[in-house]
């Protein structure tokens, strides 16, 4: 069985002018101790979407679908359900380790309550256990730093900090929300090295969230590619990348900078991504797409074309094969 | 922090000079003196009265006497309105009567502010929002000349519940009104800063982390959220709770209560001089002491700052 299943989850914000569509119609599933990535760019509602699945919406969103974890649905559910999911099954970990910890309370203090709280143990071993959680981040002399508070660590000691934190419980899933992007280049690989092997040593899965499609190549076994709220394309990694049956992921994937090759321009995708305030009535993507046709004022469904993989799109795919000889 | 306290302190005195130097020119060029009166005196009793009082002295001379006498013998000098009583007296006898309601109205106005402001941040747009944001409107709008007659007229003419004026130190029916009219408008703002400040702290990106570590919401308020929030509101508090111990002159005056908020008015009105240099001095010397406190209680607050 499935250890997340999401269907049908859409993500709605109301604001003054408008209902913006953040995510529609999503349906995805984590496997045990898997890792899933979502790729897509600022505004594709990856973040929303793992913001809906932790009930950490905003004040004027609202999610409706389902979600559930080993069977329990956790959308929508009362205060008190999933307060006990958080931390003990699903913990999160956020773009911003500058501003993510409470910058208010010792580092000690903060992890130590969810240890109290979830698993009512002593203070005294909360602390002990928070350090050994510390050690296992590989934050040097966690002993004499657990006292410490936030502002007193570099912004890579944050992020394991937050890292140490949310795995305090032993969650089952583990939700990175571009968990390196606020990092230098040498921390991000450390972080990424580092939630690998953590994800191995406790056997959780992992949904990563990100933009940069080289962590995705080197931590992930599947992939969905994310774009206007709604899946484009889901498939593992490796076919994916090889032989991506979405122009979008086609147009992301050759946006990648190469250093072997001398061309001067970077390839970019032509166009701005659609105002989510109000979705097009067709594919999203359809005003930037180079294989588009008549079909594509209907909203192509998200559909197997091979065994594991799923594309949104009417183009066929020799035609798009071709494309990508063309230009890799 | 203990180096900063007494860095504090020692600027203090200089400023606590600056500010008796000032206060004392000042009131020496705001025209009239303390024996103007409608028919003047003769022209032999004034000169007499101000050489008593050392009024006849060069200006540099008054304010080096007044000095020496606060710090050899802490003594602010005799009233010149009142001859039998000192500045040291009318304080003794005024302050502590300020002091108590003060305090209280204080205490009343942080505590029912802050719940609130907090109350109408977490219910943000809900109906709770909205009465506690009504409720610190009427009471922004109501100022103490016009809650005290109103409490005046419902708790003393209608209901006869309470003593209509006076002050006593041994029976707290005497101190409720003037504690509910000072104190309102102070809940007021304290209410309407500490929802302000309560909303941005909520939407900041550590309330989202303790709630993603299944924190639940009233440990979210009170633990993560709370303290942060009452930054604004500390930094406000400091200069709130001297003018609030110090009286007020419609407090005093309204419901007689003897304290110095009407012997400070009077004194200006009198050109008091003795006392209105000893109330400003005690006034001076509070706002810095607040300060202080104020900037003490940041640092406890907040561990960035360091001193």
């Amino acid at each position: 069985m499935a250890l997340l299943e999401i269907r049908d989850l859409s993500v709605r914000f109301h604001t003054h002018d408008a209902e913006v569509h953040a995510v529609s119609d999503v349906g995805l599933t984590v496997q045990p101790g898997e890792t899933l990535g979502i790729v897509g760019e600022s505004g594709s509602g990856k973040s929303q979407l793992a913001f809906a699945v932790m009930g950490l919406l905003a004040r004027n969103g609202q999610a409706s679908g389902s979600v559930r974890l080993d069977g329990q649905e956790i959308l929508n559910a009362p205060p008190k359900v999933i307060n006990r999911v958080r931390a003990e099954k699903i913990a999160m970990i956020f773009q911003d380790p500058m501003t993510s910890l409470n910058p208010y309370m010792r580092v000690s203090d903060q992890m130590a309550e969810v240890l109290v709280l979830h698993k009512g143990l002593s203070k005294r071993a909360a602390v002990a256990e928070s350090v050994r959680m510390l050690d296992a981040v590989r934050i040097p002399d966690a002993k004499g730093r657990v006292r410490l508070y936030p502002h007193e660590f570099s912004g890579g000691m944050r992020q394991r900090v937050m890292i140490a934190m949310a795995l305090l419980c032993r969650p089952k899933l583990l939700i990175a929300d571009e968990p390196t992007t606020a990092l230098d280049v040498t921390v991000q690989a450390q972080i990424m090295t580092l939630l690998s092997d953590l994800q191995r040593d406790f056997g959780m899965a992992m949904m990563l969230i990100t933009h940069d499609l080289g962590v995705v190549a080197g931590s992930c076994s599947r992939v969905a590619v994310m774009y206007g709220g709604r899946i484009r394309e889901l498939g593992p990694v490796g076919p994916l990348f090889a032989d991506p049956a979405h122009p979008y992921t086609q147009g992301l994937l050759s946006a990648i900078p190469r250093i072997d090759t001398d061309e001067g321009e970077l390839a970019v995708i032509p166009g701005q991504p659609p105002d989510m305030s109000r979705p097009p009535q067709g594919c999203a993507f359809g005003p930037r797409c180079a294989y588009r046709r008549g079909d594509c004022d209907h909203r192509p469904p998200l559909a197997s074309f091979a065994p594991d993989r799923w594309r949104a799109c009417f183009a066929p795919l020799a035609e798009l094969r071709a494309g990508t000889e063309t230009h890799p | 922090m203990f180096a900063f306290i007494l860095r504090r302190l020692a600027v203090a005195v200089p400023t606590l000079l600056l500010l008796i130097v000032l206060s004392f020119l000042l009131m020496h060029l705001a025209p009239g003196g303390p024996f103007t009166q409608e028919r003047a005196l003769p022209p032999q009793v004034l000169a007499n009265l101000n050489a008593k009082y050392g009024l006849d002295d060069p200006l540099w001379r008054q304010i080096w006497n007044y000095v020496y006498g606060i710090v050899v013998h802490f003594d602010f000098g005799p009233s010149f309105v009142y001859p039998d009583r000192t500045v040291n007296q009318l304080i003794a006898d005024g302050f502590p009567v300020t002091l108590t309601y003060g305090t209280l109205a204080f205490l009343a106005a942080v505590l029912v502010g802050v719940t609130l402001g907090t109350l109408a941040a977490i219910r943000q747009n809900g109906w709770l929002d909205y009465l506690a944001v009504g409720i610190s409107i009427g009471a922004q709008v109501l100022p103490n000349f016009v809650m005290a007659p109103l409490l005046v007229l419902v708790l003393t003419l209608w209901l006869g519940w309470l003593p209509g004026g006076g002050w006593s130190f041994s029976d707290p029916s005497f101190w409720i009104m003037p504690v509910i009219a000072l104190s309102t408008s102070y809940m007021a703002s304290i209410a309407r800063i500490t929802r302000s400040s309560m909303l941005e702290v909520l939407g900041s990106n550590h309330i989202r982390t303790a709630r993603a570590k299944g924190m639940p919401e009233r440990r979210v308020i009170l633990r993560h959220a709370l303290r942060p929030a009452m930054l604004p509101v500390v930094s406000y508090l400091g200069p709130v709770f001297v003018s609030m111990i110090t009286g007020s002159v419609v407090i005093d005056i309204y419901f007689s209560t003897g304290g110095i908020g009407k012997a400070f008015v009077d004194s200006a009105l009198n050109r008091d001089y003795a006392v209105m240099m000893g109330v400003t001095i005690l006034v001076g010397a509070l706002t810095i002491l607040f300060n202080l406190v104020v900037d003490i209680l940041y640092a406890w607050i907040d561990p960035k700052i360091r001193y």
